[in-house]
């Protein structure tokens, strides 16, 4: 929420709204969101199915555009941008993490790690290279193929990827969904940590009130509506929110 | 983006072994092609007979005329089906020059016959000549004498095995109006062997050879010596300039070899224009395949490249990559199959000598230049296909990345659509084109064009067609199998796309074998049935080197034998349009031939008069009663008063003239037919009894003319199908190779399946419902395809809508195409299949 007026939002929707197809089949996943994502905050959105909070990662990340409403990325209007604008500024300065199928699985760890650096024609700086790739727990497995990882190993890589291009916001899609608990934890622990010691600004989608558990504040969807944040809760507490949400309240 | 391409290039072999597979194809059939070509160009006619001299003086072996066109003057030539004779004035003017030794030469038809009557020749070709131009070779004797007599031969060393004679014996040699006796004098072989490659020789004496050449106050060639002393270069020079203005041709070095094998000349023209076809045809179905299979593969790979686009990667650099995997597997599938193509150029070079399409004295060609050719146009091949599919891969949306993001099927673009509505279109003019169209060498290519750009309509209009086609299919295959039939329906209808990117490949299959198989069978089925309505005579006499006059007037000599007609085909020109023509004893002909007079009166057929097909009256702009100049086979032209206009020219020929006309102009004088008719006392044995000094001539009834006929056919064919045969065996390939590929990505389609509870034996039978389906999609189009392509081809050529297609082999193709289907989906889909199914599942797609 825009409530620090002296510091400017990483990321800001403006009375955003998505419909999806047509006339009769019409289907409206946004409704008039308006929301401000802080610099260096760790953000988590819930929701159940069809809340409309994939629609809104891809409004906010720039791989979807709103039907109405804008979309800013730091001092950048993304509706003004072309496709290639578009691209251009997810290369530079957005980074994903995605819930399966991250991966290109014919490069080596280190070369899917610098493939943004790469589309964007640009030298990889190897000390933030080694870095990261101290950071996420990943050295002495860069030659390695995808395939040769466990699922916790191939997000770290993903993670490592979002992380290369110095990026102002990092957008995760359910990024422990087809995770064991334990390796989950790992994630979020890295995730959290990225925030906390880099100052990096980390927007995920999830439905598991564990994972929403590890950011600052948690933002609740409903019927493409944000109806509920919260700020430093628990689990149990979150939990206990999204059972009160949408169609059960 | 080359990074990128080559990365996905070695971790996804599979996915690209279906372009791989079809370039490797396309580059070897654009080698071999391109091999055919050069040797149709440039390839050199080995010089047997005339290689003991190093200057060889003929007449001029083709024909010229002056083309005007946008304000040009071009001079074309062809080359002539017959061997031009030198007037032998020139024999003299040759004389005169100072240092010259001069050796006129003759050559004739020549077969010595075996008791039996078998003519002893080598690949067809026997050939008389007087004694003093073995020097030519040089032929020497090994035993006994040169002959100096009349009735004397010296044979070569080769025949005379084959003849088992010795010198002192006697053998039948048909050469001239009838087979006679000679006695043989020496045995004669060429230096370090026993004959000359191609060709069985026999030597007479001067007089007889002047007698049996024909031709009076011509020679076939002159072989032309510098006097010990003379300078060679300066002699020919001198004779160059002598000749200068005569038309005749001083040739020397491989400039020989025409001039000893005029037939080979005929075969460079085949080679040029069945090289070019084959090889377009097979680059245009490449390209429709590797179309196919990249459009294939960029669908099974639509998350990965969501995942770059999402991370980044503009539609441009996605254009770049697809682009690059592209000329890369082009790249080595072009070398590879150019390296194939050297082998497949022999291997069809040696068919066609096989066939007697070509002569084996024109040697094949083989250079670089193919080679680097068929790479070329392997990489652009390619890189069009490239092109065409890109377009797809830039539009995979990075939402597709997420994990629950719906993937919006998109439908049929715009361009797509209005695409396949032109080549449809085009299509419909291809057809109207080639009904107006009634030559062979014209027809054939269009026809090839016609077919494959109704595949390119079907390619781009397939999903639609497919989701047409499945939804009244999936009506009927759900009722029969209410389980199995029902998820094959279901996925039929879903994934039209991918039924549609089977059903290019298969339909292209039936439709190109049809097509290739059935304009062969219905221009000679059409011919055939005029042949056999047209064909009055009671009795055929036949024999392997042509039946001698002599044999016609015996016929003519047998009680109850009315009217007796030798018949001999050659080619002929008006203008500069070839006809088929054939050569009849004028009298009487109208009792053993009923070529269907339009005008006219085919009775009226005398010296100095033609009868013509509509086609040639047509083409010519003459009627009855006008005069038409006609170019015969060795260039001599003759004029020729139209006496009437026939309707059975496609197997009759287009000219029909006077058979001494005929005889005089070309090579083998012989008849290759004589048609006997006579009153219905008339008895086979009657004539049999009169052709017993004919060794070798046989006397046939309608239907063992019939049934000969056939067979003569049949090898006509056998060239067309052993070059068609392969582009068929390409779209064959294609088919499995995009089969293959399809099922193989279902892996994890698959493996859910069973999770849910389908057992194996029920996704087999799904996967085989689908085939079924899709097959007859592909068959019904194919079928429609080739029928309309032929229904105009007939129109074009027979002037009349009538198709042949022999039911057996209609069903061979059909069965063909089931086979290759059903093999293409069951062992893959049995292998994708192996395994648990849980495992599957966490596999990628």
């Amino acid at each position: 929420m825009s409530t620090h007026d002296q510091i400017p939002d990483a990321v800001s929707l403006t009375g955003v709204g998505r419909i999806h197809g047509k006339g009769t089949a019409a289907v409206t996943a946004l409704h008039d969101v308006t929301v401000g994502i802080r610099r260096g905050s760790f953000t988590a959105v819930m929701g159940p199915s069809g809340s409309g909070k994939s629609t809104f990662l891809q409004c906010a990340a720039g791989l979807d555009r709103p039907t109405s409403g804008s979309v800013r990325l730091g001092e950048t209007d993304l509706s003004g941008l072309s496709e290639t604008g578009l691209t251009e500024l997810r290369r530079e300065r957005i980074g994903f993490v995605f819930q399966a199928f991250n991966l290109m699985p014919s490069l080596t760890v280190l070369e899917n790690i610098t493939l943004p650096l790469r589309l964007a024609g640009r030298k990889a700086d190897r000390t933030w290279l080694a870095e990261i790739v101290q950071r996420v727990g990943l050295t002495g497995r860069t030659e390695h193929r995808p395939a040769e990882l466990s699922g916790g190993q191939q997000q770290r890589v993903a993670i490592a990827r979002a992380l290369v291009t110095r990026p102002e916001v990092v957008f995760a899609d359910e990024p422990t969904g087809a995770l064991d608990t334990v390796t989950a934890k790992e994630v979020l622990v890295l995730l959290r940590d990225t925030v906390d010691a880099m100052g990096q600004t980390v927007v995920m989608v999830t439905h598991d009130p564990v994972a929403a558990s590890y950011a600052d504040e948690v933002l609740f969807l409903a019927d493409g509506r944000i109806t509920d944040t919260l700020t430093g809760a628990g689990a149990d507490r979150i939990a206990d929110r999204m059972t009160h949400l949408g169609a059960w309240a | 983006m080359l990074f990128l391409a080559l990365r996905t290039l070695r971790a996804r072999k599979g996915g690209f072994a279906g372009a791989f597979v079809a370039l490797v194809c396309a580059a070897a059939l654009v080698t071999a092609c391109g091999a055919l070509l050069e040797t149709g160009l440039r390839g050199d006619i080995r010089i047997e007979r005339y290689a003991g001299t190093d200057t060889v003086v003929t007449a001029d072996q083709n024909l010229h005329w002056t083309k005007h066109k946008k304000g040009k003057t071009k001079t074309k030539s062809k080359p002539l089906t017959e061997r031009a004779w030198l007037d032998a004035t020139a024999v003299d003017t040759l004389r005169a020059i100072p240092g010259a030794e001069v050796v006129p030469e003759l050559t004739f038809s020549a077969h010595v016959l075996t008791a039996g009557g078998r003519s002893l020749d080598t690949d067809g070709n026997a050939w008389g000549h007087a004694w003093e131009s073995a020097r030519l070779t040089p032929f020497a004797l090994r035993e006994g004498r040169a002959p100096t007599a009349a009735g004397e031969v010296v044979l070569d060393a080769d025949l005379a095995r084959r003849a088992d004679v010795r010198v002192g014996g006697t053998v039948t040699v048909q050469a001239g109006r009838a087979p006679g006796g000679y006695r043989v004098v020496g045995i004669a072989a060429p230096p370090g062997r026993d004959a000359l490659a191609r060709q069985a020789s026999v030597f007479f004496a001067d007089v007889d050879a002047r007698r049996l050449a024909g031709h009076p106050g011509q020679v076939a060639s002159v072989g032309l010596f510098a006097a010990p002393g003379a300078d060679p270069g300066t002699v020919r020079a001198a004779a160059r300039k002598a000749l200068a203005g005569t038309g005749a041709q001083v040739r020397t070095g491989t400039d020989r070899g025409p001039a000893e094998f005029p037939a080979a000349a005929k075969a460079r023209v085949t080679l040029v224009s069945l090289g070019g076809a084959l090889g377009g045809t097979s680059l245009l179905v490449a390209i429709l395949v590797v179309v196919g299979t990249f459009a294939l593969s960029i669908q099974q790979r639509r998350r990965e490249i969501a995942l770059l686009r999402a991370i980044g990667a503009t539609p441009r650099q996605i254009r770049r990559m697809v682009g690059r995997e592209a000329l890369v597997v082009g790249l080595i599938a072009g070398a590879l199959g150019a390296f194939a193509g050297l082998g497949l150029a022999r291997w069809l070079h040696g068919r066609f000598v096989a066939f007697g399409a070509m002569p084996d004295t024109l040697a094949l060609k083989l250079s670089p230049i193919p080679l680097i050719g068929a790479v070329l146009l392997t990489l652009l091949a390619a890189w069009t296909a490239a092109r065409v599919s890109v377009r797809r891969a830039a539009r995979v949306r990075p939402t597709e990345a997420l994990a629950d993001a719906a993937i919006e099927r998109p439908g049929l673009g715009v361009a797509r659509t209005i695409g396949g509505v032109l080549a449809a279109l085009g299509y419909g003019v291809l057809l109207l084109v080639l009904s107006t169209l009634d030559t062979e060498p014209k027809s054939t290519p269009v026809t090839f064009l016609t077919v494959i750009l109704a595949a390119v309509a079907i390619a781009l209009l397939g999903p639609l067609l497919a989701r047409a086609a499945t939804a009244v299919l999936g009506l009927v295959v759900g009722r029969l199998s209410p389980i199995s039939g029902f998820l094959a329906a279901r996925n039929a209808r879903a994934a039209a796309e991918r039924v549609a990117a089977v059903v290019t490949p298969l339909s292209l299959a039936v439709a190109m074998a049809s097509t290739i198989l059935f304009t062969q069978t219905t221009a000679s089925h059409a011919a055939g049935e005029q042949v056999k309505a047209g064909t009055l005579a009671s009795y055929t006499l036949v024999a392997k080197p042509g039946v001698p006059g002599r044999a016609a007037e015996a016929a003519r000599a047998v009680p109850g034998v009315e009217v007796v007609t030798e018949v001999l085909h050659t080619l002929v020109r008006a203008g500069r349009d070839k006809f088929a023509a054939q050569g009849v004893t004028p009298q009487g002909v109208q009792r053993t031939l009923d070529p269907k007079t339009r005008s006219g009166s085919f009775a009226a057929l005398a010296d100095g008069t033609v009868a013509v097909s509509e086609l040639a009256a047509r083409t010519k702009g003459v009627g009855v009663g006008d005069d038409l100049r006609i170019t015969m086979g060795d260039g001599v032209v003759v004029t020729l008063k139209v006496v009437a206009v026939y309707e059975r020219g496609l197997g009759f020929g287009d000219l029909t003239l006077p058979h001494a006309v005929v005889a005089a102009h070309v090579d083998r004088p012989a008849a290759e037919a004589v048609l006997v008719s006579g009153t219905a006392a008339l008895a086979r044995e009657s004539l049999q009894r009169a052709m017993g000094e004919f060794p070798g001539v046989r006397v046939l009834d309608r239907g063992e003319v019939e049934q000969a006929r056939r067979d003569r056919a049949g090898t006509q064919a056998q060239v067309n199908y052993v070059a068609m045969g392969l582009i068929i065996a390409f779209t064959g390939i294609a088919v499995v190779n995009t089969l293959v590929m399809a099922t193989s990505a279902r892996r994890r389609e698959f493996a859910l399946l069973q999770l849910v509870g389908t057992t194996r034996r029920q996704v087999l039978r799904m996967l085989r419902w689908e085939t079924g389906a899709v097959l007859l999609l592909a068959a019904v189009l194919g079928s429609l395809v080739a029928y309309a392509t032929l229904t105009a081809y007939s129109v074009g050529m027979t002037a009349r809508a009538a198709p042949y297609a022999p039911p057996l082999t209609y069903a061979a193709v059909l069965v063909a195409a089931t086979g290759l289907a059903f093999v293409a989906t069951v062992v893959p889909g049995r292998v994708a299949l192996r395994g648990n199914p849980a495992d599957m599942m966490g596999l990628r797609d």
